[in-house]
């Protein structure tokens, strides 16, 4: 519910650094989600593509978004793994990350720790 | 037409796109924000906590009882978010201390402008009474509060006995952010499959070590724990303060 306060965010950092770099218009966002940031892909991009349109330099913007492969650490092994989604899930798999159905890819534990992948950043803009 | 060279294919463009690396966070806005709201309530001489649970869980149950326990010997100031009404405030200000409600109108979560405008109301309320402890009691929600940081010093998440132990693996992000957990109501887990065992291997698995405090604000019972866990707070807190 919250991905609309952050597309409304995004939009606000774009438009000022539009002004800093004297836009007019901006072609491409690119944006990471990390795997455990507790943001909805669907709807943060579902949330940015209506609220561009109030605002002429966004307004045929394209969001690219990257979501990294969720990574673990093993509490039995020890090892950091990452477990790529399946595509087939990746809807719901990104708005869970669920623990329990994953398993370690070398020692078979399910005491598997999320590590990192809280991360929400703004990495690159396109501008003319 | 361009308004460069005036030519009329409409088409041309004369500047060229060009690629800016930005590399910061969505969040930066309410980052500064918050870390501005910490400075604000060291410079008070406060501690602030901010208490994060799904609805009903009892956040303003928990915090009526520590009021009662705590409010002769130190000064606590409330601010209470929620959709709408001023409920909680009301029966945080039944208990004689000041408290402000912010209402979202909608909005899922507390963010730290919001915040920073709440604790200028809370001073304003104390009228030159000193603050110790602030509690924020976030909007009633396990998913979206846990992504912004609103200037506290503690982040304590609650879980009710009723709500079933699978919450921690079910919002891991939540449960990850927490300072301490608190299994509230544990008065009814006589009545409930919930079992503390599983709740804390699943919040251990998130954060390894993490203080979990199970406690009932009705019957009094774990409730030590979490009054020497404030008082612990409140004598770590800046000595320039004082």
């Amino acid at each position: 519910m919250h991905e609309l306060s952050l597309a409304h965010n995004l939009i606000e950092q774009i438009l000022a650094l539009a002004a800093e770099h004297q836009a007019r218009k901006v072609n491409r966002v690119v944006v990471t989600l990390g795997p455990f940031s507790g943001v909805v892909r669907d709807s943060f991009e579902f949330g940015f593509n209506i609220l561009k349109r109030e605002q002429e330099p966004v307004q045929d913007a394209l969001l690219e978004l990257l979501a990294p492969d969720p990574q673990y650490i093993c509490f039995d092994c020890d090892k950091t793994v990452s477990i790529p989604l399946t595509r087939q899930n990746d809807r719901l798999e990104l708005a869970s990350c669920s623990l329990e159905t994953k398993k370690c890819p070398w020692c078979g534990s399910n005491r598997l720790s999320p590590n990192g992948g809280t991360e929400l950043i703004l990495n690159q803009l396109e501008m003319e | 037409m361009c308004d460069i060279c005036g030519c009329q294919l409409h088409e041309h463009h004369h500047h060229d796109p060009k690629v800016v690396e930005v590399n910061r966070s969505l969040l930066e806005a309410n980052q500064k924000q918050a870390e501005a709201n910490r400075h604000y309530i060291e410079h008070m001489g406060a501690v602030a906590i901010n208490l994060i649970s799904s609805p009903g869980s009892g956040k303003t149950t928990l915090l009526e009882r520590t009021i009662d326990e705590l409010k002769e010997s130190c000064g606590i100031g409330v601010i209470e978010g929620d959709i709408e009404t001023e409920r909680d405030a009301d029966r945080i200000r039944a208990k004689g201390v000041p408290a402000v409600q912010l209402t979202t109108g909608g909005a899922c979560h507390l963010d730290a402008p919001m915040v920073h405008g709440g604790l200028h109301v809370l001073e304003h309320l104390a009228k030159g009474r000193r603050l110790d402890l602030i509690f924020i009691e976030n909007v009633g929600n396990l998913v979206c509060p846990a992504t912004f940081d609103l200037g506290e010093h503690q982040r304590v998440v609650l879980l009710s006995s009723p709500e079933g132990s699978d919450k921690p693996a079910k919002y891991p992000a939540t449960f990850k952010s927490a300072d301490l957990v608190l299994i509230t109501k544990s008065d009814l887990l006589p009545h409930f499959d919930f079992s503390v065992e599983e709740a804390t291997s699943q919040v251990h698995l998130l954060k390894p070590e993490l203080e979990i405090i199970t406690l009932s604000a009705t019957t009094g019972d774990g409730f030590l724990r979490w009054l020497t866990y404030l008082r612990r707070l409140l004598a770590q807190r800046l000595p320039h303060a004082h």
